[in-house]
């Protein structure tokens, strides 16, 4: 009994509950199975077309994705022969890794965080700009020339966005007077979507560049590279190639939910019952702006690789140096 | 600057306008092995031989642009009846045109899948069987297109 006891404590622990269960691992596989559908559903919509359907019909196909994973998990996982095999084995792992580690520092409801720390907000940045290396490391050891070209251009875009989002958080950091994520939310007296809307754009620019979601999908390039590092990789390590980006889009969501949509207030009266319940509204937002920009889809084509260079150097990045001039203006006005 | 302003109202514009579509759907898709679209006169699907009308001229295997038809002569007989082979059938409807007697039809059935090539070849025995659509074996519901100047096509119920 006592065992049972400290297995369920454990488990209701923030530290192994909020990155595990909720907001994190088993969230996001839930998050990754309907994202795709939905996205394929909203494309479809706008497309004039219908979209996955005969998977679970009386529901619009909502299950096609576990179908699919299905089909990747009893497909066979093939090594090159060209291929670096240890590092092209190891890089898929890493990269997943480095995908999940941010939900180690994102809070799920107030006082509900697996890591509580000042540079909370740094943290998730670091990590999840610790993934494009393994994505390089993916394209790498492919021994493949689609796959470099893809690895490549995955560096040249962690150039163009990493400086952007870093300071459109440091913008909002210095607004809020701290990077503690908690502590963020609470000193939201309205949403800083709202308190500085410059630093929400380039976040949101950021975010979609680093997700390689449209018009930024110029690493996976599905015409021209065919899936740029993915490309050599079959069976499930493919689908984990896929399911990164949006693993990555799902944190960025969250960070963004949390620093621009006033997290999870209001917060829900199921709180008492168990906190991280309550923080259900920081999902919706953040499954919100998912989908806005899963929409994006259905109205950009794609970037050239060096548009979206000069864009992120250009625009976003003199535009989020603006951004923490702003903050620093709203800051003396609004919180004296 | 102004450049700038500019394209950023373009984006704009063009996240409105896929929202529209996005709250307006306008789908055009039709379900097809539940719905089929009716097809117009003259519409040239698989070829349907009457060898009650034929009298075996063998001017639809001469005409035959792509080299489909042929004429396959039975032991005893002088003259031939035409078989269909659907690998090579571009369905110009050059046979049907040329036929006197009427012998050879275009149907409106194009939704036929073989099982392998072999059966594309079809001989005289089998080109005059009735030709039938698998989907509306199974119950498929026939819809008119109608062109409308708002929604573009719209399907109705024929």
């Amino acid at each position: 009994m006592g065992l049972l006891e400290w297995v369920l404590e454990l488990l209701l622990s923030p530290q192994v509950f909020a990155p595990v269960v909720f907001p994190g691992l088993v969230t996001a596989l839930v998050v990754l199975l309907t994202i795709i559908w939905a996205e394929r559903k909203i494309a479809a919509r706008v497309q004039m077309r219908v979209g996955p359907l005969y998977v679970t019909r009386r529901f619009g196909g909502v299950l096609q994705m576990l179908a699919d994973g299905t089909r990747y998990m009893f497909q066979e996982f093939i090594i090159p022969e060209t291929s670096d095999k240890g590092f092209f084995v190891f890089a898929p792992v890493l990269a997943l890794a480095a995908a999940i580690l941010p939900f180690a520092f994102i809070p799920a409801a107030p006082g509900f965080a697996p890591v509580k720390h000042p540079l909370a907000a740094l943290g998730v940045l670091a990590s999840l700009s610790a993934a494009p290396l393994a994505v390089l490391l993916m394209g790498w050891s492919s021994g493949n020339k689609f796959a470099i070209q893809g690895a490549v251009r995955e560096a040249f875009m962690t150039l163009a966005y990493e400086a952007v989002v870093f300071l459109s958080v440091l913008a909002m950091g210095m607004l809020y007077g701290t990077l503690d994520l908690e502590e963020a939310v609470y000193r939201q007296v309205i949403p800083g979507l709202l308190l500085n809307p410059i630093s929400a754009f380039t976040f949101f620019v950021g975010m979609v560049m680093s997700a390689g979601r449209l018009p930024f999908d110029i690493v996976e390039g599905e015409q021209e590279i065919v899936a740029g590092p993915y490309v050599e990789y079959s069976g499930i390590v493919f689908g984990i190639g896929m399911g990164l980006a949006y693993l990555k889009l799902y944190a960025f969501s969250l960070l963004f939910s949390i620093l621009y949509l006033s997290g999870w207030e209001p917060l829900l009266p199921i709180y008492s019952v168990y906190p991280p319940l309550g923080g259900l509204m920081l999902f919706v937002k953040a499954y919100a702006v998912m989908l806005f920009v899963a929409f994006l889809r259905s109205v950009y084509g794609r970037y050239r690789l060096d548009q979206a260079l000069r864009a992120g150097w250009r625009i976003f990045l003199p535009l989020a140096l603006a951004s923490v001039m702003f903050s620093a203006f709203v800051k003396v006005v609004v919180y004296g | 600057m102004g450049n700038l302003v500019r394209s950023f109202v373009g984006h704009v514009r063009a996240v409105a306008t896929g929202l529209r579509y996005l709250l307006l759907p306008n789908r055009m898709t039709v379900y097809y092995p539940e719905k089929l679209i009716e097809l117009p006169e003259g519409y040239r699907g698989l070829i349907r031989y009457y060898p009650e009308l034929c009298v075996q001229c063998g001017l639809c295997a001469m005409v035959c642009p792509a080299g489909a038809m042929k004429m396959y002569v039975k032991k005893g007989e002088k003259r031939g009846r035409p078989g269909v082979n659907y690998q090579r059938c571009i369905f110009c409807g050059f046979c049907a045109d040329i036929c006197p007697q009427n012998a050879l039809e275009m149907t409106k059935v194009h939704d036929v899948a073989y099982e392998k090539l072999e059966d594309m070849i079809l001989s005289p025995e089998e080109f005059a069987r009735e030709v039938r659509s698998p989907a509306l074996e199974e119950g498929a519901v026939k819809v008119k297109v109608i062109f409308s100047e708002e929604r573009g096509l719209v399907h109705e119920p024929a």
